[in-house]
This record gives C-alpha cells, structure tokens and sequence, in this order.
C-alpha cells in the first residue's frame, strides 16, 4: 500500500535561538548568543564554563504559576515550548483525537535524578522528598506534558544520545504510517544540568576555548546548549483539511548503528550511507538531488570526522554544501536533532544556508562546510547525525508548494 | 483498520534474567512451582530504608557471558541485556553469520538505564569531595542509550537502534515498536526487550512514596501491602515469519498487536478510573484484530499496590464487561517482584512460554481475596489450561500504559 505523505506544520520551540521560526531565521543571521555558567544551586564548577544556556525565560509567564512547584526544569523547558506551539490545537482537539507526545532526550531530567542522588547520599535516605522522584524517570518530562493537555493517545520517549531528536521523528512518522493515531507532536529536549556538564567536563569533550569549530582541524570540544523543539507530525491531507502551514515534507528517513570498534571511530561510513541511502528511497530520489546537508557536525572531533566520513561515502566527491547549525546552539544533545530540523526549515523557507558563522577557518576535512550565510534553493534537505556512540540518522526534508 | 499490509511476526529466542533464575528453562521451572524471589537484601545496604526486602539477582555470574574487558565498560543493566541477548540467540538457533546485519534491529527500553553508575559517580564526589576523582570513563556507561549500543556492537548489528525510556512499561513498547519496524518493512528480525538493575534511587524513591511492601508482594490479595523492587532483563527474538520458517526456526508464540495510551493523570499514581489502560487495551485488541471473547488470559501489570491492582481491575471490567471475571489474570510479580523496565520485555517472554506450554503461571502469596480486585487470579499454583490468545498489560510512571496481544502459533 502506498506510504502516507507526512508533513510538519505546527511549531513549538524554545532556544538560545529564539522562541518561534521568525527568530530562529532572524538568529541564523546573528553572532551565536553564548553565556557562561559557573554553579547550579549547591554545586559550583569554580570556573566560568561556556555553554548555550537560555536566558530570560520565566515559565510562569508562558505556563502561569499552577501546577509548577514540583516541576524540574527540563519539564518546564518541554511544557514551555508546547505551550506556545500547540496550547490552542491541543484546546481545539477532540479528547479522542488528540496528538500524541513523543520526546528525544539524552538524559530526561538528569539535574533531578543527579539531585535525588546526591540528597539522599548526603542527607539520609529518609530526608528526601518523595514527589521529587516522580521526575527521576527519563519520561518525566513527557508524562507532564500528557497531563497539561489531557493528551491520552500516546507518550513516548526515545533515547539514543544526540540522535534522540531525529529518532523521536522518525518513531513518530512510523507510527503514523502505522495507522495508530493522526498527529503526533515529536521533537527534542535537553537542559544544561550540573551533572551532564560534569560528566562531559569528566569525559574530557568541553572545548576549553568555549569556542564552537565543526569541522576545524583545531577544535577542541564541544560546547554544551540547551533548548526544545517540537513539530506536529500530520498526514498532509489533515493538514491541508484544517487549513495549517505546511513547513515541509518528511520525504523520507531512516536510522542505523555503525558497531565499528571505539564508538565507530574506525567507521568507512558505509553505515551511514546506507542509512542516508534508505531515507532516499523512501523520499524516491536519487542523493544527488540532496541540495544541503544540515550535519550534526559540533567540534567534537571525533564525531565530526565520522559524519565526514559517511557524508563522503555517500556522496563521493560531489559533497552538497553541509552546514553545521550547532555552531549556532552548541550541543544540545537529545534536542540537537530536533533543532537542526527548526533551523532546516528556517533556511529553506528563506532560501538560503546559514553556514557556520565565523570567518572560514582551516579544515581538511573532505566536506567543505559553509562559512556564512549563502543562498541557495533548497528542495530536499538532509537533517543528519552520526554520534562518536555508533548511533546514524537521517531525516529529508522536502520543500512543499 | 490499520494503514500497512500485515506481515506476521513471531517470537523465535528468549533470554531471561530474573530473581527466580537466569535462562529461560531455569526461570519456566522456578515460575511453575512458584518460586518467590523476594527476599532480604543481601548486595544492597537497607538498613536505612524501611523495606528490607527486594528481589535481586542473585546467580548471575558475568563472566559467564562476557569478556572483563566488556564488563568494565559497561554497567549491570547492559551486562543483564548482552547476557540475555546471548540466550535469546542461541534459543533462536540463529546463525547471525548469515544473516544481513543491517536488517536487524535493536529496540530496548528501561527506566532509568544505568542510574548505579551515577550514584557511583556522585559518591566518588562527595567522599573524596573533588569531582575531578570521578574516573573519565565512568560518566559515559551512565547514558540509558549505552545498552543498546552495547548489543550492537557486540554482535556487529548495524539496522535501526531505539532506547525507549518508558518506565515500567518499557518493554512493552520496545517490543511493539520492533513488532511496527518488521511490519514497515524497516527490518527483517530485532532483538527487543528491557532492563534494569536493582538501584537505590529506585529503592529509596519507591520507599520514600510508601509503595514498598515490607515483606513479599501480595498481587490482588486484599492484605496485599505493597510493590517489591527488583532487577532483571528480558530479551524476545522477533522476526517475520516467512524469514522464521525459511531456517526452521522454533517458533514459541505470533505476537499480534499492541496499543499504547496514558492516563494524563498523574506522575506517580494511576487514574482510578483506568482511562489509560482502557485505551491501551482496546487499542491492543482493535490492532491484533481478535475480540475480548477470544482472550484466555491476562499477564498482568499487577504490582501488588493498592491502587495498582484495583485499577487494573477496573480496566478489565471496563474493556471485557460479563466476560472480566472468566478470563484468568495472574501477575508473576509475585514471584519475580517488580523489575521496572524489565518487568513488562519478562512478561511477554513469559506469555510466549505460557503459550507454548499451555500452563499459566500463578499469583503467588495469595490470601484473602478482595472484593475490589475480583478477578481469577490463578492464586498460587500454575494451571494447565487452553491459551490461544493472551494479553499482557504494563503501566508505569507518568500514566504510560501499554497492552501486548500474543497468540499461540499456527502455521
């Protein structure tokens, strides 16, 4: 049976890039916005650290003051972007019909699970507080939203590190295909926590320079962002009945695992081609009809010399322009993906490649990433990851008249 | 009716680590007599806590299934997963040497994946008060995506991979999803299931919420006091049919559908009027095809809390109407206690042996029925009976709630 045409309309995020589509594009044409984060209530890191935090966000003015004592932040992080994105769709919604949620995250809600921990080490099994364990399960954050909106047709949540994002997708577009349910709303969320930035800090993968170089033959790291991005995955025929904006297609995507030894650090990419190979034959197009490819490139160089390494393998020496939009966000990790899709959709809706936005620096590497804003017509975009874990994903998006 | 063409897909291997055994021959017996797994702690310090018992397990060795290379770089619950992995493979007779690896996938779930590592972690911090004494290689076990790249790599799997994080119905999902990716054409076969291991933000915060039985779990019994925190992993081979009969393969049960739903009630506490289950069970039954009339058991989600119970009774009154109280309904948490995101990847695996054996397995512990769990919940001694079409129900944290439709395989 013919697959379903599955489209993005209704956006919900929140990011160091802005809180709609209009500022996310206006963002893409700015300096990245970075601040320093030096200590998160009781725990202090002695030293300023670089990251991608988001400032200026009150939820209480997004979500108001009822029910938020017992939430975390990554819960108030997800309830804030669905908020603004789908208060009124979820509101409009027969019970019955409402959209299900499915969340990519790396860590869920890791400053609650970290603080739990630490509570009941330091101050006795018996002094913590029960109702801060209900935030200790990785799909906290989603069942929260479950509850603000009465949604009772499907929670997810789906983990697999940096690729969470794209993976919460694609298990949404193949529910949908499955027939299960009509909308699902699916993205990425991740907060900056003490304890993601102290296992990262431990793993040796911040940049010390704080300064973000996909790509780069000197970088030196990662730096750490933040933020959420949500889309209302629809079949296009119930978009178009209740007269939403389509953003794009959802051409085509698929995802895999390269076992390589080390994290596939050893990768040929032939993993990744595959991959990037069935999302083509899904969307029915030939990869040379690829016009960019937004990679989940961060200044991890390891990561970035995989995602090289399979872009090539893919496409030869005809490399399509690549940009890297984490020089903008930092690492977001489970959200990255999502974010990347928002910035994709961003770019095609201008025409234009925000590239990396710093003066071209030294590279070897075989892709000849984007410097700048560009632009460019875009009909199909692909949205990838391929993580230093081995996890390879692929979304393409193409452009709807 | 659903959109995609409908490809049969059966559960060929499995791979069981449990508080009453590990493999699946030494969990079948031990589950048929009965067994109960819950006991005092002996490798988790409860002195503090006021629940004293759990079910651990106790006669896995590591070093029977991995290298200690593998072992150092990964946490209990990845080395539960390979461990069981392994079983569910070799049950299976698979040959993966001939098989298309990226056809393959990996669909896992858990609660919180590797939580003990960051406990580690945190302590390492406070007793030596400097972060910087925390191992580098420590913090990247603790990620929950680490266990299924733990498979993969092992056994050079490169098809898709998926950590679903859905509580205690984790497994559940994962199955399902694995169950969608074959239907879909995506893959030919997957490895699915779940774990967790025994931690102490799950002891101490199931303490702290007094939903910990002081003793043993009492599954619909009316004194029934409570739910007992347990570890293990349960790993099902899945494959589509045609690709089982072209090995000739042994084939234990067809798994026919399932639904999701949640209760959008509240995080820790299910809604009373079961809105959730309701709809995770008519959408299991409605997707599988088959009709209330046609299930023979229910494996239940069952944890021996008050609220658990009463509501999961609630939910099959609703779905099954006259018909509730004929159906058999049993939990093996009585036996195994409550394994998180194990506990549902366990059930199914124990469905599948129900449905091969045609014996279903008992609620251990039973006393005194109650009248607002009135249900037959095969109190204390596994029964010999038809099971052609069976369910198995798993709810957790944040009002997730899944059923599992599986049936006996005819060819």
């Amino acid at each position: 049976m013919k697959r379903k045409q599955i489209v993005i309309s209704t956006i919900g995020t929140i990011s160091p890039l802005g809180i709609d589509l209009d500022q996310v594009t206006a963002a893409l044409t700015a300096p990245p916005r970075q601040a320093v984060v030096e200590a998160f209530e009781f725990h202090s890191f002695g030293k300023p650290v670089p990251c991608f935090k988001i400032t200026g966000l009150d939820p209480v003015t997004i979500l108001g003051k009822k029910g938020l004592r017992n939430k975390d932040n990554a819960t108030k992080l997800l309830l804030s972007a669905a908020e603004l994105g789908f208060k009124t769709l979820m509101e409009e919604s027969p019970e019955e019909r409402r959209p299900g949620l499915c969340i990519g995250t790396a860590f869920g809600s890791v400053q609650s699970i970290g603080d739990f921990l630490s509570d009941s080490i330091v101050n006795g099994v018996n002094t913590v507080n029960p109702q801060a364990f209900a935030n200790t399960v990785i799909n906290a954050p989603a069942g929260n939203a479950n509850i603000r909106y009465l949604a009772r047709n499907l929670s997810s949540t789906i983990s697999t590190g940096f690729n969470s994002g794209l993976d919460a997708i694609i298990y949404a577009f193949d529910l949908l295909q499955r027939g299960y349910l009509e909308q699902i709303i699916a993205g990425g969320l991740e907060e900056i926590s003490y304890y993601a930035l102290l296992g990262c800090m431990r793993s040796g993968i911040l940049s010390p320079s704080g300064v973000v170089r996909p790509f780069a033959d000197d970088s030196d790291g990662i730096v750490m962002g933040e933020g959420c991005a949500l889309f209302l995955l629809e079949p296009a025929e119930t978009a178009q009945k209740r007269g939403a904006v389509i953003q794009a297609e959802i051409a085509g995507c698929a995802n895999g695992f390269d076992p390589a030894p080390g994290g596939g650090e050893t990768s040929d990419g032939s993993v990744f081609k595959q991959v990037v190979q069935t999302a083509c034959a899904q969307a029915e197009i030939d990869p040379g009809r690829i016009d960019c490819v937004a990679s989940g490139g961060s200044g991890n160089r390891a990561g970035d010399s995989l995602e090289a390494a399979g872009i090539t393998a893919v496409f030869g020496s005809d490399t399509p322009p690549v940009t890297a939009y984490k020089s903008f966000t930092g690492e977001c990790y489970g959200a990255s993906g999502a974010i990347g899709v928002l910035c994709a959709l961003a770019d095609m809706k201008k025409n234009r490649i925000s590239g990396i936005p710093t003066a071209p620096y030294a590279t070897t590497s075989p892709l000849r990433p984007v410097f700048g804003g560009v632009d460019a017509t875009i009909r199909h975009l692909l949205v990838s990851s391929f993580s230093c874990d081995g996890n390879c994903s692929a979304i393409i998006l193409k452009k709807v008249n | 009716m659903l959109f995609m063409s409908k490809k049969r897909v059966v559960i060929t291997g499995l791979g069981l680590i449990t508080p009453i055994g590990c493999g699946v021959d030494t969990f079948w017996q031990a589950a048929v007599r009965g067994e109960n797994g819950i006991r005092p702690l002996r490798n988790f310090d409860a002195s503090e806590h006021r629940t004293k018992t759990g079910g651990e397990v106790l006669d896995f060795n590591a070093d029977d299934y991995l290298l200690k290379a593998e072992q150092a770089r990964m946490g209990r619950s990845g080395q539960f997963v390979l461990a069981a992995t392994k079983m569910a493979l070799e049950d299976a007779r698979i040959d993966l040497s001939q098989c298309e690896r990226s056809r393959i996938g990996v669909s896992m779930g858990t609660t919180m994946g590797e939580p003990q590592v960051l406990e580690q972690c945190i302590k390492i911090k406070y007793a030596a008060n400097d972060a910087e004494k925390i191992p580098s290689t420590l913090p990247r076990q603790y990620p929950c995506a680490s266990i299924p790249a733990n498979i993969a790599r092992h056994f050079s799997i490169s098809g898709p991979h998926i950590m679903i994080p859905t509580a205690c119905a984790a497994g559940n999902y994962a199955i399902g999803y694995a169950y969608d990716m074959i239907q879909l054409g995506r893959i030919d076969a997957a490895i699915a299931g779940g774990s967790d291991p025994f931690s102490g933000i799950a002891f101490t915060g199931f303490n702290r919420l007094l939903a910990t039985t002081p003793d043993i779990a009492r599954p619909f019994d009316k004194n029934r006091s409570g739910m007992a925190v347990s570890e293990g992993a349960g790993i099902l081979f899945v494959e589509e049919l045609d690709a089982a009969r072209r090995r000739n393969a042994p084939i234990y049960a067809e798994i026919r559908g399932y639904g999701l739903g949640c209760d959008a009630f509240k995080m820790t506490i299910p809604d009373p009027s079961g809105s959730g289950g309701i709809i995770a069970l008519k959408k299991a039954l409605d997707h599988s095809e088959v009709t209330p009339d046609s299930i023979d058991y229910i494996c239940a989600h069952g944890t021996g809390t008050i609220e658990n119970d009463k509501t999961e009774t609630v939910i099959v009154k609703v779905v099954f109407g006259d018909r509730a109280k004929a159906v058999s309904m049993s939990s093996i948490k009585s036996m195994i206690g409550h394994t998180m995101g194990a506990a549902s990847a366990i059930e199914a695996a124990a469905c599948a042996l129900m449905l091969k054996h045609q014996i279903a397995l008992p609620t251990i512990n039973y006393t005194e029925p109650d009248p607002e769990c009135d249900i037959d919940c095969i109190p204390n001694t596994a029964r010999s009976m038809k099971l052609d079409t069976i369910i198995s129900n798993a709810y957790a944290f944040a009002g997730n709630t899944s059923s599992l439709v599986l049936s006996a395989f005819k060819g």
